[in-house]
């Protein structure tokens, strides 16, 4: 049974629609991020999900209940802000205990359960310090602590983790998604960053506009991109999509429409080669470490190819581009939208 | 540079000499006032370093007029005033800051005209009122026209404003009522506020002298700066050495509850924005 629900959800402020019309489920247990750029209603779902904003239309069903206009508590379920939430007058204890205490949770079940949590997330030696006194990375923690002691079977999460540094953020991501396993807690989570929502995810819902872009698990978003809006947000570098007969390639399209499609390739999937392939000129070189990702250019379209070790261009050299058949995804020009019916042909 | 540096020097010394200067002037009455409450009446207007000392105009003044009583009365007051103010203010300004209705910016501008109003320009307006409730001559009647303060309310507002949304929604997530989430949120963050604002209401009310003045005449009701006036009124006889200790008498409690309080009563206006 999914544990919640969206039915043709909208959110609508006067003549801006923010979220338009969107469903989605999610199953118990499941760990499930809500992807997209700023401003595409992300947050928005987010919080009309946890009943702080108002639902404009459609319906929520959370447990098979109805919930669409019940009260956040109604809803059962955590919530864990961007700036953490911290109440900055209560220490860790008590920021940790608020809703127990709110909701008058009989005592000795208050210190069970804050030894039981304060271990899990390691704060057992910070109880009585102010949220002030704390680093980042430690707030954190707390936020977190303060969502599972709850023990709600679902906890939302509004881009936890971008005021943390790149270290920390890969610490905590691992930390998070382990909780979430061991607890067996059904977890929205929302965030911009597309590597975020791969590592974590069971499953990615991305959205754009307000409206859900595709669904699915992270190899599908990666693999079968439903539009090209989805081949290019997911993957660093994005997917590079290119028009056929501006790169030379209007052989390999099928003989009807050559200008109706967009080829769309990942930048790992193509290889540079002296003898053999699709001609084209290495203009410059972005080195990462472990790879580089060069920019070459056929005509005036911009190609980006992940190449392993260190690449350095100093000025443009012509070179050959080669991929394989089954590694290029074919989208719909006008619709943007993927198109698995066509075939191309090598070259 | 050394010219810069020494101009500021300069600078710096011409104001704090022009500081401790004023500071000397609004000091005088109150060193006046200690000299001549400490010291027996023929030495109340001329100096002697070796004066002999003395607490008998203290006693004077306290067997000379109810200033038990007084005391108690501006005791009332004050405290009923407050908290009456709280409880109003922090309502009011909670509203203002977080809720949408319809005619909030009237109802706002409404409270900020109220700030313009000087409380003397309304003294006959408010008899009338008083009188028409029949609390002329009680301490509610001195304290009822100040109740619902409109600095209070404009202070609060601000505060409360300044206090992140994303506190709100997660005590709502936890299952905050709105009264909860006023009394175990906004209030607690608003403490420095509090303070600043029970210190400039107490401090005003303690002092307060005509409004009082009009609507009290008897014992029971008057406060201390009204029974302190009668008491020195030249028609009893001017006496200095117990008009000053009378008056010692009277602003002894605010005075060292500032001197061991400075340094959190200032902080508190640091935060809370008024200087």
């Amino acid at each position: 049974m999914s544990a919640i629900e969206l039915q043709s959800i909208s959110k609508i402020w006067g003549a801006t629609t923010a979220v338009d019309n969107v469903s989605f489920s999610i199953d118990q247990g499941t760990f499930a991020v809500l992807l997209g750029p700023s401003g595409c209603g992300k947050s928005t779902s987010l919080r009309m999900i946890s009943g702080l904003e108002e639902i404009s239309q459609g319906k929520l069903i959370i447990d098979g209940k109805d919930m669409t206009t019940a009260s956040p508590a109604e809803r059962h379920l955590s919530m864990v802000f961007q700036n953490y939430a911290l109440f900055p007058h209560l220490n860790v204890e008590e920021n940790i205990l608020f809703g127990l205490k709110v909701r008058k949770t009989p005592r000795h079940l208050q210190n069970e359960r804050l030894s039981k949590v304060a271990q899990q997330v390691g704060l057992e030696q910070l109880l009585d310090r102010k949220p002030a006194q704390l680093s980042g990375g430690q707030r954190q923690r707390v936020a977190l602590a303060r969502a599972i002691i709850a023990e709600n079977p679902i906890c939302l999460m509004d881009e936890p983790l971008s005021n943390l540094d790149a270290k920390l953020r890969h610490i905590m991501r691992v930390e998070i998604r382990a909780l979430q396993q061991r607890l067996g807690m059904t977890v929205i989570y929302v965030t911009h960053d597309q590597a975020e929502a791969m590592s974590m995810a069971d499953k990615v819902i991305l959205m754009c506009n307000g409206k859900v872009e595709q669904e699915g698990t992270p190899e599908e978003l990666y693999n079968k991109p439903a539009t090209t809006f989805a081949a290019a947000f997911i993957g660093t570098p994005p997917m590079n999509l290119i028009d056929p007969i501006a790169c030379n390639l209007g052989k390999t399209m099928p003989q009807n429409g050559q200008d109706e499609f967009l080829i769309g390739i990942r930048p790992e999937d193509i290889t540079l080669s002296d003898t053999k392939g699709l001609k084209a000129e290495l203009v410059s070189a972005d080195y990462l470490g472990a790879d580089t990702v060069v920019t070459a250019r056929i005509n005036d379209q911009e190609i980006l190819v992940r190449t392993p070790g260190k690449v350095t261009i100093a000025e443009p050299v012509s070179t050959r581009l080669q991929w394989h058949e089954e590694a290029v995804h074919i989208f719909d020009k006008s619709t943007g939208k993927r198109n698995d019916k066509v075939k191309v042909q090598s070259f | 540079m050394i010219s810069i540096i020494k101009r500021q020097k300069i600078s710096f010394s011409i104001e704090s000499s022009a500081a401790y200067f004023l500071a000397f002037l609004w000091v005088l009455p109150l060193i006046y006032a200690l000299w001549a409450a400490f010291h027996p009446a023929e030495y109340a207007t001329r100096f002697e370093l070796f004066a002999p000392l003395t607490l008998s105009n203290f006693a004077t003044a306290w067997e000379q007029a109810p200033f038990a009583r007084y005391f108690l009365n501006t005791f009332l007051l004050v405290t009923s005033i407050l908290l009456v103010q709280f409880v109003l203010c922090t309502l009011a300004a909670y509203s203002f800051a977080r809720f949408e209705f319809p005619g909030k910016s009237i109802a706002f501008g409404l409270v900020l005209i109220q700030l313009m109003i000087m409380p003397e320009v309304l003294i006959v307006e408010n008899y009338t009122t008083m009188s028409n409730l029949g609390l002329v001559d009680s301490i509610l009647a001195i304290g009822l026209p100040y109740m619902a303060s409109a600095f209070g309310i404009f202070l609060l507002r601000q505060t409360f404003k300044t206090i992140p949304h994303e506190l709100e929604d997660a005590a709502k997530i936890e299952g905050c009522s709105l009264w909860q989430i006023l009394w175990k949120v906004y209030v607690p963050l608003a403490r420095p506020t509090y303070v600043a604002f029970g210190l400039v209401s107490i401090s005003y009310h303690w002092n307060n002298f005509l409004w009082p003045l009009v609507i009290t005449n008897s014992v029971t009701t008057r406060p201390l700066t009204v029974g302190l006036a009668i008491f020195g009124a030249p028609e009893s006889g001017v006496d200095w050495s117990i008009i000053t200790a009378g008056t010692l008498l009277a602003v002894a409690p605010l005075l060292v509850a500032f001197l061991l309080f400075q340094r959190q009563f200032v902080q508190s206006f640091m935060h809370a924005g008024i200087k």
